[in-house]
């Protein structure tokens, strides 16, 4: 297992480094850097400043220079500076980031605690009005776009209500009550499409175990059904289910934009947007850069967890 | 004084019922403390005024500044009648005209501690107009032309400055009494103003989080005695502008920002909240076309002439801005506007009359310039990649269609737009202008004369020109009011920068706000001295 791990390790640094050629390449091709955008929203251009504040900025080098001082940067823990606040990066990515986590975690938890039980319970009733009622529920959450929920849930308490959540962030030691507030309905909205996914690929996994012979042993030999469909066919499900579970974790933490921006929470996802709109580079390299980390590290989980679900898995 | 500034302002032409204090603002005695909760739309690109041209910037920091003069804050239209003093307690014209003088207020500091005197406002102007011997230097100087006239800055002792002009110019008064005009201080460096604030207004920067807020909050050594009345402001930034809307409806915010109040959305704040305060005003921003005039066919006078007959103007008001603009030529029409053509005059220019006959005279003009049918002019209509300017660049192209030009449509990036302006590499722009100060220099200077960097039409017609610094330097109010009306005219039969309509602002606030007056130009009223709730 050891082995693997840093095996998978190894090829994670590999990942990355691929990553942030990428990166860097990527947002270097779109139209414009940071001193066009100054210049474009004070309306108007002076060539020789331009070339004055591009120099300021080092933009002026060549790419690949640019690229080696990043990675040179990045090897000994600096991120560098905002182009548009002239902060630390670190020190405006820093407060952003457990927001994002704890969005991303509660989706998560709003997708598991939905999907996997309907998932189950429409397995078990397989063509019951339940099951079809559950199928269109899924269908629906799967068929609408996050930000388009977001702003339905944000429409209606400010309709029927008169209310919506706090606009600035509350700090959970500050009031705990209001935290969880401000997170509940985000949450909902996240996780709604992630839950509906969960609900489709439990379902269809437990049909298929629900037709072993095992399972049918189990009927056979009396054991309550509580016990047959969450003891030995659950488990045997949850295979394709952690493979799912990992990478929604990885698209809610990139994919929490639209949320973020519609319930205003200052988070990572919604602050990308803005960095890459004004194309600061440092902040949007690392950014991304943390995005590709999650998604790596959860795959790396999700490939440790198969072993724990599936004895017959074994890592060399 | 007062004689003086009627001699060289326009105070007599611009009363209006615009120019009354609010009823609710003067109606109860205003009360101190609370924390007004302001909608900000974005992080402003930096918080240094003089570097930018965005509300953005000015709406949370001239709260945090002080002008010599500012337009008062209480009268809805600025105007020469209605600058008051701030750093600046009296103010003469002298030498005909050629100076400006004025008298400083005593005992006023920087939020930290320094003493304000005649060196920081001969600083601030030095580096606005990149005097020679300055040293420090802005990274963006977007209103380095409103100084233009300026010849030299005199500070004989702490509480006197005097502005040397090159030649009389009336305006300048108004230039320096604009949101976009605060005295900065001579001791911090002008980058280090960027991310933080040392001013001598009413309220101090607490805290700015980018990307989530930006908080003021009540300077108490404050030179202005009992002001300001508010503890605070929060300038809550939000993205997403149904979310700021909600916000606003819901109580989250107290008042809107400038620019962000469409006909819709005040409409819908209004059924949901009956007691929401909404003020119709106008942006000082226009919706107009570039006509790039060094590239043919455009050289040509019948061809800029079709394309700006061939679009209806009222046509464009009511499908592209659902009826929240209005009318006008290159000056803010009236009643928000002091210069605005009358609708009589109006009404002879290009794109307001019968569009089925200004369409047949612009297919006439087409057709003698030897396109037709046959021969289709094919044009490209260059536009930003923002709905708002593709919604105009569309209703153009399909106006364009109707006299069988042949436009299609490139949308530029953002980051793009202004460069490839400057460089006239396009045909026909969609374009919006904002306009600082509602005055003819402000905007003259800046827009129409030859070589101006931001002419982008680089329309050139010496006489206007001559027309332009005319006006500039006229005593007259009513004469110069009557020379830039014909300097409207023309610029709009040369096709100069064809203008589609001027933006209406629907100012939304609850009503527990008092004093808070939306001025006709969004960057000038956002000092908050006067604002006060009881909630």
């Amino acid at each position: 297992m050891r082995r693997f791990i840093v095996r998978r390790l190894a090829l994670a640094v590999l990942t990355l480094a691929g990553m942030s050629v990428v990166i860097f390449v990527l947002l270097r091709l779109a139209p414009g850097n940071i001193v066009d955008l100054l210049f474009q929203s004070a309306g108007y251009v002076d060539p020789a400043e331009k070339q004055r504040i591009t120099h300021e900025l080092l933009l002026d080098r060549p790419v690949a220079v640019q690229y080696v001082q990043w990675v040179r940067q990045l090897a000994g823990g600096d991120l560098g500076t905002s182009y548009r606040y002239g902060l630390p990066a670190w020190q405006i990515i820093r407060p952003r980031i457990p927001v994002t986590v704890e969005l991303g975690v509660l989706a998560l938890a709003v997708a598991i605690g939905l999907g996997l039980p309907s998932g189950v319970v429409s397995a078990a009733r397989q063509h019951t009005a339940l099951d079809y009622g559950l199928r269109i529920v899924s269908l629906a959450g799967l068929s609408m776009p996050a930000f388009w929920l977001g702003m339905l849930i944000i429409l209606v308490l400010v309709r029927v209500f008169g209310w919506i959540p706090p606009m600035l962030y509350v700090a959970p030691q500050a009031d705990l009550r209001g935290h969880l507030l401000q997170f509940l309905f985000p949450a909902l909205a996240a996780g709604y499409r992630s839950a509906a996914l969960i609900n489709r690929m439990t379902r269809s996994s437990m049909l298929e175990v629900l037709r072993e012979d095992y399972v049918r042993t189990g009927w056979a030999k009396g054991l309550p059904g509580r016990a047959v469909v969450y003891r030995h066919a659950l488990r045997n499900a949850l295979l394709p289910i952690v493979t799912v579970l990992g990478t929604e974790f990885a698209f809610l933490i990139g994919g929490l934009i639209v949320t973020e921006t519609v319930f205003n929470l200052p988070g990572v996802a919604r602050y990308l947007v803005e960095a890459i709109l004004w194309r600061d580079y440092p902040v949007v390299q690392n950014l991304v850069m943390f995005i590709a980390i999650v998604v790596v590290l959860s795959n790396l989980a999700v490939d440790i967890l198969y072993a724990r679900l599936d004895p017959r898995i074994r890592y060399t | 004084m007062a004689g003086r500034m009627l001699r060289w302002g326009l105070g007599a032409l611009v009363a209006s019922a615009l120019a009354a204090p609010s009823a609710w603002g003067a109606a109860a005695a205003p009360r101190h403390g609370g924390v007004l909760n302001a909608m900000h739309r974005e992080d402003p690109p930096s918080l240094s005024i003089h570097e930018e041209s965005t509300i953005s910037t000015n709406w949370p920091m001239m709260s945090c500044y002080n002008n010599l003069v500012l337009f008062n804050p209480l009268r809805g239209q600025e105007s020469a009648a209605t600058i008051i003093g701030e750093l600046a307690t009296a103010w003469r014209w002298q030498d005909g005209g050629r100076s400006l003088a004025f008298t400083l207020r005593r005992g006023v500091r920087w939020h930290d501690g320094q003493p304000f005197t005649s060196k920081d406002v001969k600083y601030t102007f030095d580096l606005v107009r990149e005097a020679p011997g300055i040293g420090a230097r802005l990274r963006l100087n977007p209103r380095k032309q409103w100084y233009a006239q300026v010849q030299a800055i005199d500070a004989p002792d702490p509480y006197t400055v005097v502005f040397r002009l090159k030649r009389p110019q009336p305006s300048f008064l108004l230039l320096l009494a604009s949101g976009y005009s605060p005295i900065y201080p001579a001791h911090i460096p002008p980058a280090e103003l960027r991310t933080r604030c040392v001013g001598t207004g009413p309220f101090k920067l607490k805290e700015y989080r980018p990307g989530e807020l930006i908080e003021m909050v009540r300077n108490p050594d404050y030179f202005v005695k009992d002001r300001p009345y508010l503890d605070g402001i929060r300038f809550i930034i939000i993205k997403e502008r149904g979310t700021r809307i909600a916000a606003l409806q819901a109580g989250r915010l107290d008042v809107i920002m400038p620019q962000e109040g469409t006909k819709t959305a005040a409409e819908q704040l209004k059924k949901a909240v009956p007691s929401m305060v909404i003020f119709q005003t106008s942006q000082n921003i226009n919706d107009n076309i570039l006509v790039n005039f060094k590239r043919p066919p455009f050289t040509d006078a019948r061809v800029r002439r079709a394309m700006s007959l061939a679009i209806d103007r009222r046509g464009y008001i009511q499908a592209v801005r659902q009826g929240g603009a209005v009318p006008g030529a290159s000056m803010l029409p009236r009643p928000w506007g002091v210069w605005g053509l009358p609708a009589s005059e109006l009404a002879t220019l290009p794109g307001t009359g019968d569009p089925a006959r200004q369409r047949a005279e612009a297919r006439q003009l087409l057709s003698e310039a030897g396109f037709g049918p046959g021969h289709p002019l094919r044009v490209v209509v260059s536009t930003r990649a923002i709905a708002l300017y593709v919604d105009m660049a569309t209703y153009v192209i399909d106006q364009l269609k109707q006299i069988g030009v042949d436009a299609t449509l490139e949308q530029v990036e953002s980051a793009q737009w202004f460069a490839k302006l400057t460089r006239g590499d396009y045909e026909l722009g969609a374009n919006l202008t904002g306009i600082g100060v509602d005055d003819p220099d402000a905007n003259f200077y800046e827009n129409y004369v030859c070589g101006s960097p931001r002419n982008y039409s680089q329309y050139c017609n010496p006489e206007v020109d001559r027309m332009i610094d005319a006006q500039s330097q006229m005593p007259d109010p009513v004469q110069r009011t009557r020379l830039v009306a014909e300097i409207q005219k023309r610029l709009e039969i040369d096709g100069a920068r064809p203008i589609l309509a001027w933006d209406i602002d629907y100012y939304a606030m609850w009503p527990y706000v008092h004093n808070l007056v939306p001025h006709q130009s969004v960057y000038s009223y956002a000092r908050f001295q006067e604002v006060w709730i009881d909630r």
